[in-house]
């Protein structure tokens, strides 16, 4: 089931950039200040909490199992503290908290954040990348962050008959689809690059994702042609 | 006369003017004087070679016979080669042809006539002033075995041994630093000297009528009196009568204290001038790199981006106005300097072209108006080098354009879309992420055409990608500057043009090799 609502934790600078890059795929977005001093935001749904363990009203309002939750809060501690008290009350909930540096992330981690992302260490990647590799960052980038025609996104196979037993590593996937796959998760939760050594013993099975890069009508073709239509090889 | 001058004020124009003259005397400037120069490293690694052969022969020989050619080598040729570098620096000291020149222009500007005294005068002193310098010194001692066959004078050999100061820079520094403490070093000196000279003559007094002391000549009273005053006492020669004991005590006593003293004084002078000389070494060795990047700031992103620059083995400059967080640089690792970033003065001291030997200005300060401020100053010294700045308010981002900012990185913005890519794919991103992570066997690397590629493989459906499990992404086209994504079969590759390619690091790798091999093989089939 599609997440339905988004709810984000902290009312700062990090936490209005969150909202603004989620709203086109959201639009229940509530953002929580911690303080009383603060004053609402215009563009979002705005509420107070505090650190207690009264999540009942967040129960009512939202359906927690299909909500991804934010941890954005400055203070380390009290973030720390608010992703394990959610993580508590909502064992099935997406959480995805925000951690100043590793030492930050390790205890996100072990509160049981479902993803954390580490400030220093995503904004030091991406200098030392685009000081690195400039052209693959910024192609990357616009992959990414959708800021180019290409798209990268993932698809799931429902007509693995359509392959007949091939290996990922035998299909020309730019020469047949037009689109390169770059990896593939399978049902197994095992997670794989296309042209690695192990794509050769592993044949594609219904239910496999594949992570894919090509301009939008390319990518629609391919999907049609592994998962909503009948075969046409 | 007046033809002759004129002669010779031509003659030095000739000189002044003259591009490979010039040269030459540059090259020999370089080779001989300038630490930046990168061949004078090897110029002084050979000479270091030939003092340490020489003075080995000269070992060699006390009690065995040399070879001739030995002989030969150590006496004449080393020797020449020594002569011809005092001859250079003679020559490299000063110019003739300017002090020529600048009298002709001198005595045109007041009308009067040219004065060749003046020019000998003025350049004999010029001379004179490096012939009589201790350097030259030594280096004319070092050369006198050539002139004489003597034996005496072969113990002059070991003076080769004092050239050493010359290209070892550490001998240099050692020196420099004692330099420092020159004053109080005299003070010591004339301390030392009083003790020695007083306790000699007293223990002269006291013990030389005394039949059974060894102490007899003033001479022997001298030496004693070093022997004891330095603390080393070899026995051989005691005061024996209770008077000269008590001048023996004042004496030691007075020792311990010389001995403390220069202690002291060498402890000293070295923590003051530790800094200053860590400092210098950090100029001179960016001095000579050419793809230094520098940072501006430590902080907790600057950190990271050190870190992981070193690990990719480039070269890293620190500079930051805060001293603890220089220190911090320095405990991690990492060339550092407690220079404001934000002061031209700071790059003049740094001695480096921007354009050509720096990568780029990474201003990572957390703080927008330091980095503005930074990028500013960087800014007016160099219109092309890179700038780099971290933004902290999204308010401040036409600031930092406004001075200058190549490229602008907003933490709270890259945050976004790094959520907004995880909410919408999560999968995706992981799988892209995980190609990017540093530990990861797959990789994502850029592949540039050069010549030898493109003369034999002209096409990118020639390239056999597939063959070695390495996807192609991607080319991005020197010409046009635009990337292909999946370019056809029938895409031209041309020198410059890079190719995008993922997969297993070590089939990257010889996918890489096969370009090369598959050339090579190509251009010999060729042949």
């Amino acid at each position: 089931m599609e997440n339905s609502s988004v709810l984000i934790f902290g009312n700062n600078e990090y936490g209005l950039e969150i909202a603004k890059n989620v709203e086109h795929k959201y639009s229940n977005i509530t953002i929580f200040g911690l303080d009383e001093n603060e004053g609402d935001t215009n563009d979002f749904q705005f509420e107070r909490f505090d650190l207690s363990d009264h999540w009942d009203e967040l129960r009512q309002k939202h359906d927690m199992d299909n909500s991804i939750i934010f941890c954005a809060l400055k203070d380390e501690a009290q973030n720390i503290f608010l992703t394990i008290s959610l993580r508590s009350a909502f064992a099935d909930t997406t959480i995805i908290a925000l951690a100043k540096n590793n030492e930050d992330s390790n205890k996100l981690h072990m509160a049981g954040a479902t993803k954390v992302i580490p400030i220093v260490e995503t904004t030091a990647n991406i200098i030392t990348d685009m000081l690195k590799k400039p052209i693959v960052t910024q192609v990357l980038h616009g992959i990414l962050y959708e800021d180019s025609d290409l798209r990268l996104i993932q698809v799931e196979v429902h007509n693995a008959e359509c392959f007949g037993g091939e290996y990922p590593a035998d299909i020309n996937w730019s020469r047949d689809h037009g689109v390169l796959v770059l990896s593939i998760i399978h049902q197994d939760g095992t997670h794989e690059f296309i042209y690695s050594s192990k794509a050769k013993h592993n044949e594609i099975t219904n239910g496999d994702i594949f992570v894919v890069v090509g301009y939008e009508q390319d990518i629609q073709e391919f999907k049609k042609f592994i998962g909503e239509e009948k075969c046409k090889r | 006369m007046q033809y002759f001058n004129r002669l010779l004020v031509n003659f030095a124009y000739f000189l002044n003017s003259s591009d490979a003259y010039q040269r030459k005397r540059r090259f020999f400037y370089n080779l001989l004087e300038n630490d930046d120069y990168k061949y004078k490293k090897y110029f002084d690694l050979f000479m270091m070679i030939l003092i340490f052969s020489s003075v080995s022969i000269l070992i060699y020989e006390v009690k065995r016979d040399i070879h001739d050619y030995l002989n030969i080598f150590n006496s004449y040729i080393i020797s020449f080669i020594f002569f011809v570098e005092y001859v250079l620096r003679l020559w490299i000291h000063s110019s003739i042809s300017k002090v020529i020149i600048n009298q002709d222009e001198y005595s045109d500007l007041l009308g009067r006539d040219f004065s060749l005294l003046y020019v000998v005068n003025k350049v004999f002193k010029d001379k004179m002033e490096y012939v009589l310098s201790l350097k030259a010194i030594i280096d004319l001692l070092a050369i006198i075995p050539f002139f004489h066959e003597l034996r005496l004078l072969r113990i002059f050999i070991l003076f080769r041994v004092f050239k050493l100061f010359r290209y070892a820079k550490s001998f240099s520094t050692f020196a420099s630093v004692l330099a420092t403490k020159r004053f109080e070093f005299f003070t010591l000196a004339m301390f030392a000297a009083i003790v020695i000279f007083v306790s000699s003559v007293l223990i002269y007094v006291m013990e030389a009528n005394n039949p059974s002391s060894p102490i007899d000549t003033l001479y022997e009273a001298f030496y004693w009196s070093i022997v004891t005053i330095s603390t080393v006492g070899y026995g051989d020669v005691v005061a024996v009568s209770p008077e000269g004991q008590f001048v023996a005590i004042i004496v030691i006593l007075s020792g311990i204290s010389v001995l403390a003293f220069t202690t002291s004084l060498f402890v000293s002078a070295f923590t003051e001038k530790l800094e200053d000389i860590k400092e210098a070494k950090v100029i001179q060795d960016v001095s000579k790199e050419n793809e230094t990047y520098i940072i501006c700031g430590y902080e907790s992103i600057a950190k990271e981006v050190a870190k992981k620059l070193i690990n990719s083995k480039f070269n890293v400059l620190v500079l930051d106005e805060v001293i603890e967080r220089v220190e911090d640089a320095k405990r991690d690792g990492l060339q550092a300097l407690n220079y404001d970033p934000g002061q031209v003065e700071s790059y003049k001291k740094l001695n480096i072209n921007l354009s050509t030997q720096v990568k780029a200005i990474l201003c990572l300060k957390e703080d927008d108006v330091e980095n503005v401020y930074t990028a500013l100053t960087v800014r007016s010294i160099d219109k092309n080098v890179k700038i780099m700045s971290l933004l902290m308010n999204s308010a401040n981002r036409s600031k930092l354009i406004f001075s200058g900012v190549d490229e602008i990185l907003h933490d709270k913005e890259l945050v976004g879309l790094v959520a907004r890519e995880y909410v919408g794919q999560p999968v995706a991103f992981e799988a892209i992420h995980a190609i990017r992570a540093e530990d990861s066997n797959i990789k994502i690397e850029e592949i540039t055409i050069t010549q030898r590629i493109v003369e034999n493989i002209s096409k990118v459906g020639e390239l056999e990608n597939v063959d070695f499990r390495v996807v192609l992404l991607g080319i991005h086209k020197r010409e046009t500057k635009r990337f292909y994504f999946n370019p056809i079969d029938e895409t031209l590759l041309e020198v410059g043009d890079v190719l995008f390619v993922i997969g297993n690091y070590i089939f990257i790798r010889e996918f890489t090799k096969h370009l090369m091999v598959k050339s090579s093989k190509k251009a010999f089939d060729g042949k």
